[in-house]
């Protein structure tokens, strides 16, 4: 028994320096050596502040305690964790997606089961497990990770990632490749008290197609539980990608996420972003358009209820003069949840003929929900098109007058007017089954209201 | 037993919610079933402050007298629950819902009319959608756009006439549908009002207006004018022709003496 725990002990350590030893014992050199790298980055930067102007209305201090968590012991060695029985609401919610191209499953920070259909295989395309890819010594992944797009130096927990990640997805579409179906990760996190760092690494080649739809899940937790991932995408030349995350962890859970996408010459790059589980939710998603005809659409939903906090940091950089992003970002708050959305348009020296808009929409359901909105715009050009704007409203009572003299119940027609504000986002990327599921997922925290 | 009124207020009184405004001030109004009955009267005379405390608007608060609909006390119940006893309120001023599409609300409105246990047949519903916009000459495109969101006024109120000829109301009260309208718009709603009378002479119709040109194309039972919160004068279609040729002042004056 004491050797059980002993064992236990030394798997499941805090976050420090052990735990990046521990973790990349089986790592190659060039590995460890950026892990390290990230670490002492890591130690060296402050942990954010509600006195930096990007984290005012989220206070980490207050409500992440680090030293409290125990790193989840994701890596147990290449092929570990393979026939891993799936818990009934992974499963469920996996029965509900429709016909996809491949899927990936992660649980508590390991990579399960991979599955892509084999014409796509023989036509070049990988999906992996980014561990077992970095140890297999791919060029791309030591090229790309955490270099160009998330690297450790973009922040406290960029470099927390870097150091620490457990496992992940590496996907790569070679040049033409067409996924006409989406390509699934279902996330799954168990343990109270963790902390999951896992990252997705996607690179889309010249004019090869892509949708990818990462959902993550979790029963409740009776305390903190930190989800951390880093997201990185890259759209070569004319590639069109689409990347969802559906946000659906049980209370307790602490999601922080970064993301970068690097959208190149004439290429598609779609983001969107539904929160609507956990206690604390924030996403920095940064936009970097790289070249001309290169588009972007970024789209966000999030519904809070009891004490949910969401907070998204986005940002938009036109680095290139000729290219267009659109965001919209629409969230529904009840119980005394709070929203937060800072967002930043910056048309950099030279990137003439930008098209950039930014609009972030709140419908407050109860008196003590709060939804915060910043918008922002920094424009460095002067050929360009931008516009940003942003309402925080209530429930109509006209509109509730409306719908309730057709005999609807008072209960009914808030759900109708929430489902529609909150669907027209959905209508901007109708991604088979998306829709569906989070649809579902809105009316059942209606149906608590 | 046929001849039991459908509609029956009495001495009604009623106020604007927030204020010490009263607005209503004793209505007396019987509607037996299968009438048409159209409320004529100068702006600020009440007359929509009915039609809204009939459909149970939250803006007025009932003061006095009662309202009766079949033998419920229609100022007990909730708006929602009017509007299944077979209420409907065609909107002055029609509400957008974005997001949401007609069919979509239609199909939510009839689900809400059902037993717990009772499943709407979509195929029913698809079925009685189609044919309800058949008989108004609707194009069907027209149920999957969101409710009001960017209509013009005239399409507006064709979508008021659609929930009326879809939800089937014992009494339609029209709360100045004709206003603001052209004369073909004003054709289209007239038409659909007559459509579903013919369909169904059972069904009763409150017209609420400030013009007579409606009255060209729906013909009322009985035409009543409003002035100053109260009716001041009932009868056949020539009142409406009177008020036409004589407007409002003498009735105002008549009033006021």
């Amino acid at each position: 028994m004491s050797q059980a725990a002993a064992v236990h002990k030394r798997t499941a350590p805090v976050i420090g320096r052990a735990a990046v030893v521990e973790t990349a014992t089986t790592d190659p050199p060039w590995l460890r050596a950026r892990r390290d790298e990230a670490w002492s980055i890591y130690q060296a930067t402050p942990m954010p502040s509600t006195r930096s102007e990007e984290w005012r209305y989220t206070d980490l201090a207050r409500k992440l305690r680090l030293d409290e968590l125990v790193v989840a012991d994701g890596d147990r060695g290449p092929g570990a964790g393979a026939g891993t029985v799936l818990p009934d609401a992974l499963r469920q919610t996996m029965d509900q997606d429709r016909d996809g191209a491949g899927r990936i499953v992660e649980v508590d920070g390991k990579v399960v089961s991979v599955e892509l259909d084999e014409s796509l295989a023989r036509q070049g395309v990988e999906l992996a497990s980014l561990r077992d890819a970095a140890r297999q010594g791919d060029g791309d992944i030591q090229r790309l990770l955490a270099t160009e797009a998330v690297p450790a130096s973009d922040g406290k927990f960029p470099a927390l990632n870097a150091a620490l990640w457990s496992d992940g997805v590496f996907l790569r579409i070679p040049r033409g490749v067409h996924v006409e179906r989406p390509i699934r990760l279902s996330r799954w996190v168990s343990r109270p008290g963790n902390a999951t760092f896992t990252r997705i690494l996607i690179v889309a080649e010249t004019s090869s197609r892509l949708s990818f739809v990462e959902e993550i899940l979790s029963p409740d937790f009776d305390r903190t539980t930190l989800v951390n991932s880093a997201v990185e995408v890259f759209a070569r030349g004319g590639a069109q990608v689409q990347y969802v995350s559906l946000q659906r962890l049980g209370h307790g859970g602490f999601y922080l996420a970064n993301q970068r996408t690097l959208a190149e010459r004439d290429s598609t790059l779609d983001t969107l972003n539904v929160a609507l589980g956990g206690s604390v939710g924030r996403v920095d998603l940064n936009a970097r358009l790289l070249g001309p005809g290169a588009n972007s659409d970024m789209l966000g939903l999030y519904f809070g209820d009891t004490e949910q906090h969401f907070d998204f940091n986005t940002s938009q950089d036109h680095v290139s003069p000729s290219a267009h992003s659109d965001l919209l970002y629409k969230g529904a708050l009840d119980g005394s949840a709070r929203g937060v959305f800072r967002g930043i348009i910056r048309v950099h020296e030279g990137a003439q003929g930008t098209d950039a808009y930014q609009t972030n929409r709140n419908l407050i359901l109860s008196d003590d929900a709060i939804a915060t909105s910043l918008p922002n715009l920094e424009i460095e050009a002067d050929d360009v098109r931008c516009s940003h704007g942003a309402t925080v409203g209530q429930l109509d009572a006209e509109a509730l007058f409306y719908l309730m003299s057709r005999g609807l119940t008072r209960g009914k027609a808030e759900r109708l007017v929430v489902l529609g504000f909150l669907g027209e986002v959905l209508a901007r990327l109708p991604m088979g089954g998306v829709v569906e599921k989070v649809t579902n997922a809105i009316v059942a925290k209606l149906r608590n209201v | 037993m046929d001849n039991a009124p459908i509609l029956n207020v009495a001495a009604l009184r009623a106020k604007v919610a927030d204020e010490d405004l009263e607005i209503l001030k004793g209505v007396d109004l019987t509607i037996k079933p299968g009438e048409i009955h159209a409320i004529m009267g100068p702006n600020g005379s009440g007359k929509s402050t009915l039609a809204k405390v009939i459909a149970g608007h939250p803006a007025y608060e009932p003061t006095g007298g009662s309202v009766y609909f079949g033998g419920e006390d229609l100022l007990d119940m909730e708006p929602d629950e009017r509007a299944q006893a077979g209420v409907f309120m065609a909107f002055q001023y029609p509400v957008e819902i974005p997001g949401v599409s007609i069919a979509n609300f239609l199909r939510t409105a009839l689900r809400a009319r059902l037993e717990e246990d009772e499943e709407l047949d979509l195929f029913d519903f698809q079925e009685l959608l189609m044919d309800r916009m058949e008989l108004l000459e609707m194009d069907p495109s027209f149920a999957q756009r969101p409710v009001n969101d960017g209509f013009s006024g005239g399409e507006k109120k064709r979508n008021e006439i659609l929930q009326m000829a879809v939800l089937k109301p014992s009494l339609a009260v029209m709360d100045e549908t004709d206003s603001g309208l052209d004369i073909d718009a004003l054709k289209i709603v007239a038409n659909g009002v007559n459509t579903l009378k013919r369909e169904s002479p059972g069904k009763s119709v409150l017209l609420i207006t400030h013009y007579q040109r409606i009255l060209n194309h729906i013909s009322p039972d009985v035409v009543h004018v409003m002035v100053d919160g109260r009716i001041v004068e009932s009868g056949g279609p020539e009142v409406a022709l009177e008020l036409e040729a004589r407007g409002y002042e003498e009735y105002r004056k008549a009033h006021a003496a």
